[in-house]
């Protein structure tokens, strides 16, 4: 009886052999999806809406071959090679220089101001800076210096993360960052941290987002950019209170010296003009980064911590900073610390006692205090749900369930924070793959841009003119004012303004009117033409939108196309009227290569009655399944 | 020779003919009665101008009197004595003057329509314009975090039934005065505003319908709601209030930024479309170097900012009534000059507050003497009116708005009374 039943199981096994490694290598990372309904390949385009920015033709193939669970954990170690990208990215001058040289070869126009004055080249009675002579003057001067504008720092910076987004290999690595930099928001609307946001996302956000919570907290706590930003680099402990220099210099006086002669001890000069305690990184450290908005902390906490962090500013490049380094050398053992940009000064470090979320900070402390505050603050059960919240919202619907929500939080807490585990953990999470999930999320503009040139397989030849598109729809690129980041529902995107211009983006983009975009409709569809309106509508749509139920949106868009195709023969038919057009493709039939003649010229700006070529009914097709409703989904 | 339209009602038939079956729904909808967008209710108007950069209070409106006024601006101080001609300030009141560049404005003042409100600004001291301007966008004085604007709460309190056209800001991205859950839109320039694909006039006029049919039936929500309203939106711009728009007589806008934002906010305002916030900013009053007194940076930004709101003012025409302007910037100016005739960041400004219910015609609020010891840090004009009870007082009063605490969280001050009840 045992016998016989063990050689059953074992007869089981041996025909199921195949299915059940399938079926192992499923449960690796067990993306629950055909328990939701859903085939491999519907799953995979879930999975590139999601975790990549949109799919581009051919990619659900490539998924399916490889293996979903392979795609995703290739995704999670963040190493594909970035052939084609590094290609791209080549041309940019900035992305490799470091912060400080950034910050000497971009100088803001008030330093090369100062500067011209200090070396003679214009005097303080000349004309303000937007006369002419003036303006010429120091724009010779700047030249002179090497110096570059800042206009040329934000547009590289724009175009290395349109670049990413469209080229990078490594796609999750791109979402996480769009996601993490927005988390740990700063803004180049803001003078002081301008020049210092392009190495903020390189060096404090990107190296991070497949390790850490605690690392990242770490790296923008103490990057120039939000030291600047949330004006830590301001903060100082109050008058009279004790500093942890003064402390040092009272200690060793008392010893060796005797207290009158702790002048000498040369303490570094140019303090900052407002002294005091400024609380924007404290609290936002908490509302934002961490705890939340009800993480249950006081208005006290806000301000123990801002003392915890006083001293945390910036060594900045220019003569002041290099007079403070000099001054530093020679405040040797007075608790002083340096870490590239980032300055520790122990002579404004309030280092009397603290009490933080019920922990004491005993008198004396100095820079280690501000490391022992964020990790509490990474450990806190508040930070863990606050975290798991805004993932997923990002990545699973602006409503999420609880259960998700407690999932996350639970896996924040197993794995100290470990943010891959995190994406693991959506991916496995049945609310994920759920009916109430799919296409429930309105894209960004900058995910409907960077899936719409992916779909269409374009080459970004020249990002400026897409960008400001992007702008346009409401995202301005690094430019959200507020520390809060761009908030992350559907309502914040979708407004009456910015809903037109997504149509509008959807027909300019499709009819080669983006200037510095290349594509070529007929090669997507490899070259064949479809026979009708209705065919090219069928045929593009499955294209753009792969493994997406398209029943009601080709219903809805059947008639529109042919309106599209039939105005476009009334107007077309109004120029001939009046003038000679030069040759312009008139019908689906007759257009041998599509949008691609259209692209090849810059296109100008379109005025009424002027010699324009029309776009071919087919790039209006593409375009108005840009611009439906479906495509701001993902 | 065809005119366009007869061509399209007959070419364009046969056309059709030839090439689909069954009638394309764009001729159907022409065909049927043509609908007048229906006109939103009349309302009361806010129209906010940000100065952005901080204008010299001290140079907008100076307390002429002040003997320590020429001591402390030699380069800078004017006079109000007739024998200075063209370049003499007007005088208001006895004490204060008006700089040459604002004179325009001096009937509105005269009429009592035109308040001045000096010696106001932020509680909190900060010199920089981005957190100054920050600040005061939010509405939250020495707060970053706080999510929203003070304009779009307004917004929020509003109570009715809005039009798609309410919270606009004239300028290319959405200033921080309007973040937040009310809609709000900014529009740097109405032409552009609409389905415009590259092509003809009817392309663009089938291709918006067929959005509005395809967004009609979308299943999703929220993009069904937007669409609606953003068409509706579009509607209302073909008024031809909008399309066939001519300033009224005698309101000559400035041909610049300002001048062009106000005069779209005119246009908003007299199409009736509904708006109730309006937007706009002017820059240029960062005044470092070489201010000047009736020539030169500031008197350029000064007579902008005055023929710019003059016309404006004209401009309303029959809705004057519903309107108040109120201007605002982030800090004022440094009492003393500096070493390249300019002046560096201050602390309090001035402020003008236009409109038929103002109590217009005075000068409100308080400017010490200018002594070193009368100043704060014994340089900066000091902030004696928090700027959160002058804009608690136009945007509560005029729009009706109760709650102050929504406007400003966290302030306990009282409205400045400037508006009769």
């Amino acid at each position: 009886m045992r016998i016989r039943s063990i050689i059953f199981l074992l007869a089981i096994l041996l025909f199921l052999g195949p299915f059940a490694s399938a079926a192992r290598l499923g449960h690796r990372t067990g993306l629950p999806y055909q328990e939701a309904g859903l085939t491999q390949r519907q799953a995979a385009a879930i999975l590139l809406d999601r975790f990549a920015f949109g799919a581009r033709p051919g990619e659900i193939d490539r998924v399916v071959a490889q293996g979903l669970e392979n795609w995703l954990e290739e995704q999670l170690s963040g190493n594909r090679p970035e052939h084609e990208l590094v290609g791209r990215l080549a041309p940019l001058k900035t992305l490799t220089l470091s912060s400080r040289e950034i910050a000497t070869a971009y100088p803001g126009p008030g330093t090369v101001r100062a500067q011209a004055i200090r070396e003679g080249v214009i005097s303080r009675n000349d004309p303000p800076t937007d006369r002419a002579e003036t303006r010429q003057k120091l724009q010779a001067f700047a030249q002179r210096k090497g110096y570059r504008p800042q206009r040329e720092l934000t547009e590289e910076l724009m175009t290395q993360k349109l670049l990413r987004g469209v080229y990078s290999e490594n796609r999750l690595t791109e979402v996480l960052a769009d996601f993490w930099y927005n988390h740990f928001n700063v803004s180049i609307t803001n003078n002081r941290a301008r020049p210092f946001v392009l190495s903020y996302e390189r060096d404090a956000i990107r190296p991070h987002v497949l390790g850490h919570f605690r690392a990242l907290l770490h790296a923008t706590a103490k990057h120039p950019a939000m030291l600047l930003y949330l004006d830590n680099a301001q903060s100082t402990a109050s008058n009279g209170t004790m500093t942890t220099m003064s402390q040092t210099t009272k200690r060793r006086g008392g010893m060796r010296r005797g207290e009158e002669s702790q002048t000498k001890e040369e303490p570094p000069k140019g303090r900052p003009s407002q002294r005091g305690i400024n609380e924007n990184y404290a609290r936002e450290l908490m509302e934002l980064h961490t705890l939340g908005v009800d993480g249950g902390y006081t208005q006290q906490d806000v301000i123990e911590v801002a003392r915890v962090f006083t001293g945390w500013t910036v060594l900045l490049p220019g003569p002041r900073g290099e007079r403070l380094q000099k001054h530093l050398s020679r405040a040797n053992g007075l608790g002083f610390a340096g870490d590239g940009d980032f300055l520790f000064r122990a002579d404004t470090h309030d280092a009397t006692q603290k009490i933080i979320l019920g922990e004491t900070f005993p008198p004396g402390g100095g820079m280690e205090e501000g490391e022992r505050v964020l990790d509490i603050l990474a450990r806190h059960p508040a930070t863990a749900r606050h975290i798991a919240t805004k993932l997923a919202v990002r990545f699973v619907s602006d409503r999420p369930a609880a259960s998700l929500v407690d999932r996350l939080t639970q896996q924040f807490q197993e794995t100290a924070g470990d943010l891959r585990a995190l994406v693991r953990a959506i991916a496995t999470s049945p609310e994920f793959w759920q009916e109430a999930a799919r296409r429930s999320k309105i894209k960004s503009p900058f995910e409907l841009v960077t899936s719409a040139l992916r779909a269409l397989q374009a080459d970004v030849e020249q990002p400026r003119p897409v960008i400001e598109w992007v702008t346009r729809m409401g995202q301005p690129l690094y430019a959200y004012q507020a520390p809060t980041g761009y908030p992350d529902r559907a309502e914040a995107w979708v407004n009456t303004g910015s809903l037109l211009n997504r149509m509008n983006f959807g027909l300019h983009l499709a009819a080669g009117r983006i200037p510095g975009i290349v594509f070529d409709l007929p090669t997507l569809n490899r070259g064949r033409e479809p026979e009708s309106v209705e065919a090219a509508l069928e045929t593009y749509a499955a294209l753009v939108l792969p493994e997406r139920d398209l029943t009601e949106t080709l219903r809805l868009l059947t008639p529109v196309a042919r309106d599209l195709a039939f105005a476009q023969k009334v107007d077309k038919a109004a120029r001939r009227e009046t003038e000679v057009s030069p040759e312009a493709p008139s019908v689906l039939q007759d257009q041998s290569t599509g949008v691609a003649a259209d692209d090849e010229r810059p296109s100008a700006p379109v005025r009424e009655g002027s010699t324009v070529t029309m776009p071919t009914p087919l790039a209006h097709v593409v375009g108005v399944i840009l611009g439906a409703p479906e495509f701001q989904r993902r | 020779m065809w005119t366009r339209r007869a061509f399209l009602k007959a070419g364009g038939i046969a056309l059709f003919a030839a090439g689909f079956g069954g009638s394309p729904a764009f001729l159907r909808r022409a065909a049927a009665a043509s609908t007048q967008p229906g006109l939103a209710p009349r309302r009361k108007v806010l129209v906010t101008v940000f100065q952005r950069g901080a204008m010299d209070g001290l140079m907008a409106v100076p307390p002429f009197t002040d003997p320590m006024l020429p001591k402390l601006r030699p380069r800078l101080a004017m006079t109000a004595a007739r024998s200075a001609g063209e370049g003499a300030l007007t005088d208001l009141n006895g004490h204060f003057g008006l700089h040459p560049a604002l004179t325009p404005v001096v009937p509105l003042f005269r009429e009592e329509r035109l308040a001045i409100v000096h010696g106001v600004g932020s509680p909190d001291p900060t010199r920089s314009h981005f957190d100054a301007q920050d600040y005061m966008e939010t509405g939250t004085p020495g707060r970053k975090g706080t999510p929203s604007g003070w304009l779009n709460r307004a917004v929020g309190q509003l109570g009715h039934e809005g039009s798609p056209w309410r919270a606009v800001a004239v300028t290319s991205a959405l200033p921080r005065s309007l973040y937040g859950d009310a809609p709000a839109l900014a529009v740097a320039n109405l032409e552009e505003f609409g389905v415009r694909p590259a092509g003809g006039k009817e392309l663009a006029r089938v291709a918006s319908q067929s959005f509005e049919d395809l967004y009609q039936q979308t299943s999703a929500d929220l993009l069904r709601r937007t669409a609606h309203e953003s068409f509706e939106a579009v509607k209302l711009l073909s008024r031809p209030e909008i399309t066939r728009y001519r300033p009224a007589k005698g309101a000559e806008y400035p041909r610049t930024p300002l001048g062009r934002s106000l005069r779209q906010i005119a246009q908003l305002i007299k199409a009736e479309a509904g708006l109730e916030v309006g937007f706009a900013e002017s820059g240029g009053w960062d005044t470092h170097v070489q201010q000047g007194t009736t020539t030169g940076s500031f008197a350029r930004q000064a007579q902008d900012l005055a023929r710019a709101i003059t016309a404006f003012w004209t401009d309303l025409e029959r809705h004057q009534d519903d309107v108040v302007l109120l201007t605002m910037t982030e800090f004022g100016r440094s009492v003393r000059e500096n070493g390249s005739g300019g002046t560096d960041h201050g602390r309090a400004s001035c402020l003008f507050v236009l409109g038929n219910p103002v109590e217009g015609g005075r000068v409100y609020g308080t400017v010490p003497s200018l002594a070193p010891d009368a100043l704060e840090e014994g340089r900066d004009l000091p902030v004696t009116t928090d700027f959160r009870g002058v804009f608690s007082e136009v945007a509560g009063k005029h729009l009706g708005i109760a709650r102050d605490e929504i406007l400003f969280p966290g302030w306990a001050g009282a409205r400045f009374r400037l508006l009769r009840a």
